[in-house]
C-alpha cells in the first residue's frame, strides 16, 4: 500500500551511485532513505549487490595480474617505446645483386621474342610457298610432271638409289597422259610398298600382301 | 555496431560539449590531475628531443595508471594474455602520440579512451575469428593462475564458490548491451564517476546514467539478485 510513495529502483540507484562517486544526492531521496525503512533496506541491499560486484571482478582481475605480471608488462612496455621517436633503421638495398637478376630476366625475355619471330617466320614463309605453289598450280602452261626414267626397275632398286628424273613438259590432260599418270604413281606405291631389305625379299614374295587380300575380297 | 564506441559522438563533440560544459562540469581551466602535469610535462621532453628523459618519466604515468588499465581490459576481454597486449598497446599508442596530447582533456580520460578502443577493436577481433574457427580451451592459462591463487587459501570450497560465482559474474556481464557494458565495466572497474565515463565515451551524463541503471537491472536479474 504504501509501495507508491517508496523510491523507485532508479531513484535509489542515482543515490547509490550519488554516493560512490562523491556527489551530492537528491535531498528528497536522501531524507526518504533516511527515515524509510523498507527503502532503507533496499538501498542497502543494492549496495551490497554492487559492491560485491566490484570487489569480485577487481580481485578476479588481481588474482591474474600480478605484481610480478605488472612489472614484466613495465618492462615489456618499455622495450616497446625504447624506439619511439628515433628514425628507422635503412637498410643498404643489395645493388649488385638486383642488377644481375635484372639483366638475367632481360635475358630471358629476350629467347621469347626470338622464339615468337621465328614461329612468325616460318607461318609466313609456309603460307607463302602454299600460295605459290597453288598460283603455280592454276597455269597450265606452268604445269611439269615428273617421270622416272626405267620406271620398269624401280621395284627391284632401292628409292634412295633411283635415277634422277627430268622434268617433262606437257601440253594438257588428255587421257593418254592420266593413264600414264596412274601408272606411274602405281609403281611408285608398289615400290614403297616393297621390303627395302634384300634379305627379306624371300619372304615378301612368300607372303600375301594387304592389297591382294582386299583385291580378293 | 551499438558496441562500438566510435559509433557514439567522437572526441572532438565530447571536446566540443566539454567547452559549452556548465560550471559544474570540468573545464579547461580546472587544475590539472597529477597525470596530466606528468604527461604535460612528458611532452614538453619530447618536443625539446630529450626522448631517454620522456621514457624515463613516461614509466612513472604507466606506473599511476597500469593496475586500473589492467582492470578494464580484462574485464572487456576476459582474456589475461590479450588484456596484457591491450595494455600495452595503449601505452605505446600514447607515448607516440604525447606531442599531440592537449590539457583540455584529462590524461587519464585520453589514456583509457584509447585503450577502450584497443578492447573494443580486440573482441570485434575475436568474434570475427571465432565465427570461422573452432575455439580453444577458453582461458586455459587464466584459469591455471585463478587454480593456483585459489589453492593458496587456507578453505578450497570457499575458493571454488568464488569461482563459479565470478563465472557467473562475468558471463552476466558479457551478456550485457554493447554500451551498458562499457558503461558498467568504467564506473564499476574502472572507478569513474559517470562524468568522466560521459567524456570518454561522449556519451551524455544521463545517458550514461541510465545505461548504468539498466545494466544494474540487468545484472541483478540475470544473477537473481545476489552475485
Amino acid at each position: 500500500m504504501f509501495r507508491a510513495h517508496h523510491l523507485h529502483d532508479d531513484r535509489l540507484f542515482e543515490c547509490y551511485v550519488a554516493e560512490r562517486s562523491g556527489e551530492t544526492p537528491d535531498p528528497h531521496a536522501a531524507e526518504h532513505l533516511a527515515d524509510c525503512v523498507d527503502c532503507s533496506r533496499r538501498y542497502v541491499e543494492l549496495s551490497r549487490f554492487m559492491d560485491t560486484l566490484r570487489a569480485e571482478g577487481q580481485a578476479e582481475a588481481d588474482a591474474v595480474f600480478t605484481t610480478d605480471r605488472l612489472c614484466a608488462q613495465q618492462q615489456a612496455i618499455d622495450r616497446r617505446i625504447e624506439h619511439v621517436g628515433r628514425p628507422a633503421r635503412v637498410i643498404s638495398f643489395p645493388g649488385a645483386s638486383t642488377a644481375r637478376t635484372i639483366a638475367s630476366k632481360t635475358a630471358r625475355v629476350a629467347p621469347r621474342w626470338v622464339a615468337a619471330a621465328a614461329a612468325a617466320g616460318i607461318f609466313v614463309g609456309a603460307a607463302l610457298g602454299t600460295s605459290y605453289e597453288w598460283t603455280r598450280g592454276l597455269s597450265p602452261r606452268s604445269f611439269t610432271r615428273t617421270r622416272p626414267i626405267g620406271s620398269t626397275t624401280a621395284r627391284n632398286s632401292s628409292p634412295r638409289t633411283t635415277r634422277p628424273v627430268e622434268a617433262v613438259p606437257t601440253g594438257g590432260s588428255s587421257p593418254a597422259d592420266v593413264a600414264a599418270d596412274e601408272a606411274f604413281l602405281s609403281d611408285l606405291e608398289v615400290a614403297l610398298d616393297r621390303p627395302r631389305t634384300e634379305e627379306l625379299r624371300a619372304y615378301d614374295a612368300l607372303t600375301p600382301h594387304f592389297k591382294e587380300i582386299k583385291d580378293v575380297r | 555496431m551499438s558496441s562500438d564506441l566510435r559509433t557514439v559522438p567522437g572526441l572532438e563533440n565530447a571536446r566540443d560539449q566539454q567547452a559549452d560544459a556548465p560550471a559544474g562540469r570540468r573545464t579547461p581551466a580546472a587544475p590539472l590531475t597529477e597525470d596530466s602535469k606528468l604527461a604535460v610535462e612528458i611532452r614538453g621532453l619530447m618536443d625539446a628531443g630529450n626522448m631517454d628523459d620522456a621514457r624515463d618519466r613516461f614509466g612513472d604515468l604507466v606506473a599511476m595508471h597500469q593496475r586500473r588499465a589492467t582492470r578494464i581490459a580484462y574485464q572487456y576481454l576476459r582474456d589475461a594474455a590479450e588484456a596484457d597486449e591491450a595494455v600495452q598497446d595503449a601505452f605505446v599508442k600514447v607515448f607516440s602520440h604525447l606531442t599531440s596530447y592537449r590539457e583540455a582533456w584529462p590524461f587519464e580520460v585520453w589514456f583509457t579512451r584509447i585503450l577502450i578502443n584497443g578492447c573494443l577493436d580486440r573482441r570485434k577481433a575475436r568474434m570475427r575469428r571465432d565465427r570461422w574457427f573452432v575455439p580453444a580451451e577458453t582461458m586455459a592459462m587464466d584459469e591455471a593462475v585463478l587454480g593456483a591463487a585459489s589453492t593458496a587459501g587456507p578453505d578450497p570450497e570457499r575458493r571454488l564458490l568464488a569461482r563459479e560465482r565470478r563465472a557467473r559474474i562475468a558471463q552476466a556481464i558479457d551478456r550485457l548491451d554493447g554500451r551498458q557494458r562499457t558503461v558498467f565495466t568504467l564506473c564499476h572497474y574502472g572507478d569513474y564517476t559517470p562524468r568522466e565515463v560521459s567524456m570518454m565515451t561522449g556519451l551524455n551524463e544521463s545517458t550514461v546514467r541510465v545505461h548504468l541503471f539498466r545494466a544494474a537491472r540487468k545484472l541483478r536479474g540475470l544473477l537473481g539478485g545476489q552475485p
